[in-house]
């Protein structure tokens, strides 16, 4: 291992070191507090060491890259890791979820983020985005005071074992086609302009059936509901935000190494159009608000397949775009859920009643990622909607666009339902029977953090948009 | 020659692991899964990497489904009534899958010591190489897993509040 190894590796290193070290001290004292203190150390130490320009970009002996996406997604599941643990602290707290496993099992999961961004071969990729979700079995589980945790991590490990086993044969099937697992020569071995060999259809087929669970797309989405209602919440914002968008990384590291995507274009078809229909009519029923969270993950989800699947004429980095900011926006809404719910409060649009008045700032925060999750200017949620769109109508993909951006206006009624909700409704004589819960500092730097990057996005989306295209 | 060998096991294989998934009893599942594993392993042989054959055989079918066993035995289902020596009609499949897994490692091992111009067996130096040189990352993140495996484990097993 050179010096050069060392300099790309060491923020993977800093995440290991952190999660073991982590476990260790949880063995010699029972301070929780400790634990969170060294992840975010190590979760903030990476995301810094990730903003300076690597000497090389490919490691020499080690196949791990340092890309401009690599870093770019590596210093966001950082800071996104940083943030979910400042949320976690107070909420942890009130729910009784102690001991020094959270905080190692969360600088895992970041680990295997952080791995799968670096990757140069399928490997690294495959084994990447399984310790991640090797990290969330554990996380949606982790609170042992609620009967319903069991349940929910049963229901997110079963199908979730499934997927794996599916990514696992596609990659075997893609490597018998090409005979390597790096990344550039196996896209260019497998996807050819020609007609392509049907083993590596096949292989794809599993590839695209493995990712469509860990995206929650169409018919594979079962899972997000039950999941997004029953696990934490800090772990329901990591989990919307960092696995949609590794998830997304991994497809992002693929595809546009490809000679000619156009085989994959009737299955990515499919999945975004049924995850957009399923997911926006469902949500339209839900009184539950993290079920409407879930199923309007799953639409958000339908719009990034579009614009992979129109990535020649910019949809690459309209998915990236918003990849990022659907992370943030995720963080902001269900940080505010958390702060929200962190005192016993309700979770149906019922109990949201008049939540506006009681905790001002909080259901300021949720409104504004509502309204980025709708698409409204001027937040980062219409800045890649424009993005993906217009991509699409330029790669000629009228009729999904012309669907998606019907469904979008469908989808401002049932946001704005929660907003009048919050604001609109007030609740009949709880005014001031409901304890208030004022945020905690962490909760108030995360919160103004993500609503800030949010405003940030939407208004000034240039820097980000010119990264993503040098990247 | 190879490739009738390789059809067989490879028939075997499925239809030890179909066998292992639909068999209700899990001793007699593990049983069937122990075959399977070992017609994979030969199939592994036949592909001149002697070495997966043998960790195939010593790993799974050895280290890992005796721990299965292990577990079955320690969460015992309490059907004691059925403990008694199974009947003819559950040894026949078994067997006969079991001689023909026999049948074809003997052939195999005979005819590749007569036939060594087969394509050249992976040594174990250069499995070791190219697994911890080129792979070596991935091994790292293998490591975590499973240390990750045992901690959530031990966390999620922990008695629950009522």
């Amino acid at each position: 291992m050179t010096a050069t190894d060392l300099f790309i590796a060491l923020p993977i290193i800093l995440l290991a070191v952190g999660a073991l070290v982590t476990l260790l001290v949880g063995a010699i004292t029972r301070t929780t507090n400790i634990g969170i203190v060294i992840a975010l150390a190590a979760t903030l130490g990476a995301a810094f060491w990730l903003m300076q320009s690597p000497p090389t970009l490919p490691a020499p002996t080690l196949g791990l890259s340092a890309g401009g996406l690599s870093r770019l997604f590596g210093v966001f599941f950082c800071l996104l890791a940083a943030g979910v643990l400042c949320l976690s602290v107070a909420y942890n707290r009130e729910r009784g979820i102690s001991g020094e496993e959270y905080p190692s099992v969360l600088l895992f999961t970041t680990f295997g983020m952080l791995a799968l961004a670096s990757a140069t071969n399928l490997l690294t990729l495959f084994l990447g985005l399984e310790a991640m979700s090797f990290g969330f079995y554990i996380l949606v589980a982790i609170d042992l005071q609620r009967g319903v945790s069991g349940e929910t991590g049963l229901k997110y490990l079963l199908p979730g074992a499934l997927s794996t086993a599916f990514l696992a044969f596609g990659i075997a099937l893609l490597y018998t086609v090409s005979g390597t697992l790096s990344l550039h020569e196996l896209m260019q071995f497998t996807l050819t302009s020609g007609t392509p060999d049907p083993i590596a259809l096949a292989g794809w087929g599993c590839l695209l059936a493995g990712l469509a669970f860990k995206l929650s797309l169409a018919p594979a989405h079962l899972w997000t509901p039950d999941v997004y209602q029953g696990a934490p919440a800090p772990v329901v914002a990591f989990l919307s935000g960092g696995s949609k968008a590794a998830t997304i990384l991994f497809l992002l590291l693929l595809l546009p190494q490809a000679v000619d995507v156009s085989a994959l274009r009737i299955p990515l078809c499919a999945l975004s159009l049924f995850s957009m229909m399923i997911g926006n009519c469902a949500a339209l029923r839900q009184n539950h608000v993290r079920r409407l969270m879930a199923y309007s993950s799953i639409a958000q989800m339908g719009y990034v397949v579009l614009a992979l699947l129109s990535g020649k004429s910019g949809g690459y980095q309209a998915a990236a775009f918003y990849a990022i900011a659907y992370g943030t926006i995720s963080l902001a809404a269900f940080g505010a859920i958390t702060v929200i719910e962190r005192n016993g409060g309700g979770e149906t649009l019922d109990d949201y009643r008049g939540v506006g008045s009681r905790q001002p700032f909080a259901a300021g925060v949720l409104a504004l990622s509502l309204f980025a999750l709708a698409g409204i200017p001027p937040t980062a949620g219409f800045t890649g909607k424009f993005l993906i769109f217009s991509a699409a109508i330029r790669s000629g993909e009228i009729t999904l666009a012309v669907t998606g951006i019907l469904l979008t206006a469908v989808s401002v009624y049932y946001y704005l339902r929660v907003v009048v909700a919050l604001y609109f409704n007030h609740a009949d004589n709880t005014e001031d029977t409901q304890p208030r819960s004022i945020p905690t500092a962490p909760e108030y730097a995360v919160l103004i953090a993500a609503a800030t990057t949010i405003l940030i996005l939407g208004l000034w989306p240039g820097k980000l948009i010119e990264l993503l295209s040098r990247a | 020659m190879e490739t009738y060998l390789f059809y067989i096991l490879a028939v075997v294989t499925v239809i030890g692991t179909i066998l292992a998934i639909t068999e209700k009893h899990p001793v007699h599942a593990i049983v069937h899964l122990v075959t399977s594993f070992f017609s994979l392993a030969a199939i592994f042989f036949l592909l001149a990497a002697p070495l997966i054959a043998m960790f195939e055989v010593i790993i799974y079918a050895g280290a890992v489904m005796v721990l299965f066993m292990f577990v079955i035995m320690m969460l015992d289902p309490g059907r004691t009534d059925q403990a008694g020596r199974p009947g003819l009609r559950q040894w026949l499949l078994p067997a006969i899958l079991g001689v023909i897994i026999l049948v074809s490692i003997g052939v195999l091992a005979a005819g590749y010591v007569t036939a060594p111009h087969t394509s050249s067996a992976i040594t174990v130096r250069e499995f070791a190489v190219t697994l911890f040189r080129k792979y070596g990352v991935a091994i790292e993140i293998i490591s975590m897993q499973l240390l990750f495996a045992v901690v959530g484990a031990l966390y999620l097993g922990r008695r629950r509040a009522p």
